[in-house]
């Protein structure tokens, strides 16, 4: 038994190829995600127009859920209407905790990626790794709106 | 040590993700044999009553066997009276009350507060805190590069002759032991006030005050040693503790309040302020009762064999980093490793899945892992209730990891 038995081959993929790494110049907002308990690391740069994100580019150090679950974060958000994005984060926030939540838009089903992140609900004590990405990005919005 | 010391823990038997538990966080904390979670329950439903007050029996009954738990630690620790064992929330309060009471009256903004780069942040945060609150200069005592003090380190900040050093019997991280008698003889010469940490030095070994020469204050709880949350010991030399104002106000600490001032009361009482903890302090008193019957010598040598059979097998597995000396002696059965491309908590679910329970994390130990450049470990502890076949377990399922996590171009 290896990691991609365990986890499947999408996060292993996206830990292992993370998409849209590295920090791109021209982002607008950089923010940081820390996790103090365990040490789990992310930043983002956000670029915004017409009311769109229209880049989130990210690096970190952390485990591997943290980093796969950034990864397949950006490429879910980036070109999305700002007010889909906060949809996104709070989908996602409450699929992750449990919540019955049918007024919030629901994390994009369709996605095999998204759906890969959601087995990590069988691992109470990591789905706070897995939230670290989309947390920073809810404080990056609220940085931009400020 | 054998299954029979096994069946007193009975968390000990049962099962994880279908597999028998493999305890090895017991630097977190460790499991309670049946006879301490006993010992509470009997009290709640037999003795029940505030202690230091009631004239009636039931109150004098809940006072003495409170009572009766000081003079344990008195024996347990070869103090020289039960005015000097001190019963607080835990290890952290302790110090807390060192670095507030002590402290806040004998430190000023010329002296120096020396702390060492191992120190949990129970015993650093307090002193880096009054340090800045006093305008003190605050100095970290670094270590060489397998983690132990520095002996270049010490005589630099020695030479300070610093008001106050707080250091740790073992560390938490690396399980490494530092030489806390002749760094006690050597800082007393320059009149340093000498603060032990004992938070994990009290589960391994014995931790007798006459050998540790002449320190003034020594902190551990409880549930490090079989005993409860919530409840540990501050060991102070009576000469200081009793030049030292109170901690905290209110009742059981005086003996006289008046409508503008008030007397404190004669020592521990003066720093034991309100209800005490009682059933946990009676859940301590069964600890040490515990651990004296299966022998703090016996106790020893039998984790000296697991740490030098872990240890042996550890630092054989490739790719695998152990952090800390390679010297049995030098340590005790606490194991953090790390492993290139892995992260901790990665590392620490895989163990998880084999029913292997370790910590991973930077273990309250942030000015060690920024030193270390290591966001985090994962760190595998062992009591004397642990098996040899339970270290085979550990090893075996490391020397799987690499292979687990073996990525698909590699």
């Amino acid at each position: 038994m290896n990691y991609r038995d365990v986890f499947g081959e999408v996060l292993a993929d996206h830990h292992e190829s993370p998409r849209n790494w590295g920090l791109a110049s021209d982002s607008q907002v950089r923010e940081n995600g820390f996790n103090p308990l365990c040490g789990d690391k992310v930043t983002l740069g956000l670029k915004f127009r017409d009311g769109q994100l229209e880049s989130c580019t990210f690096e970190g150090e952390g485990c591997s859920i943290c980093m796969a679950s950034a990864s397949i974060m950006t490429e879910m958000v980036q070109g999305q209407p700002l007010s889909k994005v906060s949809g996104l984060i709070e989908g996602f926030r409450a699929k992750m905790q449990g919540e019955d939540r049918p007024d919030v838009l629901p994390a994009d089903d369709s996605s095999e990626d998204i759906v890969a992140l959601y087995g990590i609900k069988r691992f109470p004590v990591r789905i706070k790794c897995a939230l670290l990405p989309w947390t920073t990005l809810k404080k990056g919005l609220e940085t931009h709106h400020a | 040590m054998n299954e029979l010391i096994r069946r007193d823990f009975p968390i000990l038997g049962r099962m994880v993700e279908g597999k028998p538990l493999c305890y090895l966080d017991n630097a977190a904390t460790s499991q309670r044999p049946k006879k301490v979670v006993d010992a509470i329950v009997r009290y709640y439903l037999e003795t029940n009553a505030n202690v230091h007050r009631g004239v009636y029996k039931l109150s004098q009954e809940a006072t003495d066997a409170f009572e009766s738990v000081r003079s344990k630690v008195v024996r347990f620790l070869g103090a020289a009276s039960e005015r000097e064992i001190v019963f607080t929330k835990g290890t952290t309060e302790a110090i807390n009350l060192i670095a507030s009471s002590f402290g806040e009256s004998n430190v000023g903004a010329a002296d120096v507060i020396a702390v060492t780069r191992m120190e949990h942040h129970a015993n650093f945060v307090p002193w880096q805190q009054l340090a800045k609150r006093k305008g003190a200069r605050f100095e970290i005592i670094e270590l060489t590069s397998d983690l132990r003090l520095d002996p270049k380190e010490v005589d630099r900040v020695l030479a300070l002759k610093p008001k106050i050093l707080a250091v740790s019997l073992l560390s938490n991280v690396t399980g490494v032991t530092n030489p806390v008698a002749s760094l006690a003889s050597r800082f007393k010469m320059v009149g340093t006030t000498i603060v032990v940490d004992a938070a994990q030095g009290i589960a391994h070994g014995e931790v007798e005050l006459s050998r540790l020469g002449p320190i003034d204050f020594l902190a551990f709880s409880a549930h490090k040693l079989c005993g409860p949350t919530g409840v540990g010991v501050l060991w102070g030399r009576e000469s200081v503790l009793s030049r030292m104002p109170p901690y905290q106000v209110g009742g059981n600490m005086i003996t006289h309040v008046g409508d503008l001032d008030s007397e404190w009361n004669e020592l521990p009482h003066k720093f034991e302020a309100g209800t005490p903890d009682i059933a946990g302090v009676i859940g301590l008193g069964a600890a040490i009762d515990y651990i004296e019957t299966q022998g703090r010598t016996r106790i020893q040598e039998y984790e000296d064999r697991i740490t030098a059979y872990v240890l042996e097998r550890i630092v054989a597995i490739p790719g695998l980093r152990l952090l800390g000396p390679k010297d049995p002696h030098h340590r005790a059965p606490i194991f953090s490793v790390a492993i290139d491309g892995v992260h901790a908590h990665d590392l620490a679910t895989f163990l998880d899945m084999r029913g292997i329970s370790v910590r991973a994390g930077h273990h309250c130990a942030h000015p060690l892992m920024l030193r270390l450049g290591l966001p985090a470990t994962c760190r595998a502890s062992f009591s004397f209730y642990n098996t040899l076949e339970e270290a085979d377990q550990l090893i075996e399922a490391l020397m799987n990891a690499p292979q687990f996590f073996r990525r698909k171009n590699a």
